[in-house]
């Protein structure tokens, strides 16, 4: 057993291109799931529950079935109805999967935005919208940071598994330069050490930003 | 909705589901003892140990479950790594959980109070003793949740052994899409089946927590 890792060298512009594709997957996932996850939180909160039901069940559904399943579900399974290319149905299932997981936390919090809060507002002149917009949800939000940046980084992770419907992130295109060099080990390796840096460099990102948000607080 | 159809597959499912439940449940109960070897390794008196633990679990925690599977699976035999795709799950699911579980038990032990160790330890309790007749009852109730959480996660997460093939319950659900193509029905009862699993866990990680803090008052 000898490792050569001159093929890694000479697919590294694809792996490259694949580095970019899972960052701009992660970066429209991310602002998907947190505005979508906020608008779900404060619907379900402020609707009534005979309204809101399907909601509610979604979120269930979401949070207790495994991504892999729902993915499929979505490729294989929307494919019957309406043609929808692999990128989206990739972007939309991981994009929903985690709208639910935020949207739980953002639930949590704006429920921990203490009642006198929302009072003192409406008692100030601010209307329910108004109240909402400037007052409780600001607040929420940057109670929500810490466990927000926690699903981003593990939502980054879970981008590998859009390989499984063909959408060409970094496992995808690393999967075609091993189907042409037959070098699995150092190919899965050098991809585990850029998933790595990328950790590494969200959890810096994400302690960066809770130390800026701990001061507007 | 063809309710004959999902009459029909349920056997199917029923059966790739045991396959679920059974790589989860091995998974874990290697995985308590990867975790708590880890802890042991984190507490060690040695730098060098500490360290190694550390960075076994930055790594485990640092990259994807599914890389970790396609690397021992299938980059595995170029280091001699021989596995079939079942003990692979079994392996990988293991080893990762792992990680994450050793810091699941390390905060539950931190989370005791410290003077309870100490005073433990001036009544004359030895460290294990301490260990096991001090520190661990109380952390019990904090370390039996988030292992549960741990369990969902490893329940969840063991749908993308079906990339490896074996026969679970993604993966038959996948098949049978392809062979029905009828989606909506066989979505509908494997992820009932998830479900009904998941709720299972919860079930027991209540039951067993409220045997664990029987005593503790709170």
């Amino acid at each position: 057993m000898e490792f050569d890792f001159s093929p890694v060298i000479t697919y590294f512009p694809t792996l490259i291109k694949g580095i970019g594709a899972t960052l701009l997957i992660g970066l429209v996932v991310a602002i998907m799931s947190i505005i979508g996850g906020q608008i779900v939180a404060v619907i379900t909160l402020y609707t009534k529950k005979t309204v809101n039901w399907p909601l509610r069940f979604f979120i269930w559904l979401f949070m207790t079935t495994p991504l892999l399943l729902q993915l499929y579900f979505l490729y294989f399974g929307m494919g019957q109805w309406i043609l929808i290319p692999a990128i989206v149905v990739g972007v939309l299932g991981l994009g929903f999967h985690y709208m639910a997981y935020n949207a739980d936390i953002f639930i949590a919090t704006i429920k921990s935005v203490s009642s006198g809060q929302y009072e003192a507002s409406r008692s100030l002149g601010f209307g329910h919208l108004a109240t909402l917009f400037y007052i409780i949800i600001p607040q929420a939000f940057y109670r929500a940071i810490p466990q927000l940046g926690n699903n981003m980084i593990i939502m980054v992770k879970d981008i590998s598994v859009l390989s499984a419907i063909g959408i060409a992130e970094l496992v995808y295109l690393s999967q075609y330069a091993i189907s042409v060099t037959f070098r699995p080990f150092e190919f899965y390796i050098t991809i585990a050490v850029i998933y790595y840096l990328i950790n590494v460099l969200m959890e810096t990102g994400q302690a960066w930003v809770e130390r800026r948000a701990a001061i507007r607080r | 909705m063809d309710i004959n159809l999902m009459i029909d597959i349920t056997p199917l499912l029923v059966k790739a589901a045991w396959v679920t439940i059974d790589i989860s449940a091995r998974a874990l109960f290697f995985g308590f003892f990867i975790a708590s070897a880890l802890v042991a390794m984190r507490t060690s008196r040695i730098p060098p140990v500490r360290w190694l633990a550390r960075a076994y679990i930055s790594v485990v925690r640092g990259t994807p479950y599914f890389v970790q599977l396609l690397l021992v699976f299938y980059g595995g035999p170029a280091i001699g790594l021989r596995l079939d795709p079942f003990t692979c799950g079994v392996v990988v699911g293991a080893f990762n959980i792992g990680a994450y579980m050793s810091e699941a038990i390390r905060g539950a032990i931190e989370s005791v109070d410290s003077g309870q160790h100490e005073a433990s330890r001036s009544l004359g309790f030895g460290r294990f003793a301490t260990l096991q007749h001090i520190v661990l009852p109380q952390a019990a109730g904090l370390m039996i949740r988030s292992i549960g959480v741990l369990a969902i996660i490893l329940v969840k997460n063991s749908s993308l052994v079906s990339i490896i093939s074996v026969v679970e319950l993604t993966y038959q659900a996948q098949r049978l899409i392809g062979s029905t193509y009828k989606p909506l029905e066989v979505f509908s009862v494997s992820a009932l089946m998830y479900i009904v699993i998941i709720y299972a866990v919860m079930g027991i990680v209540e039951f067993l927590y409220r045997r664990a803090t029987r005593y503790t008052y709170l």
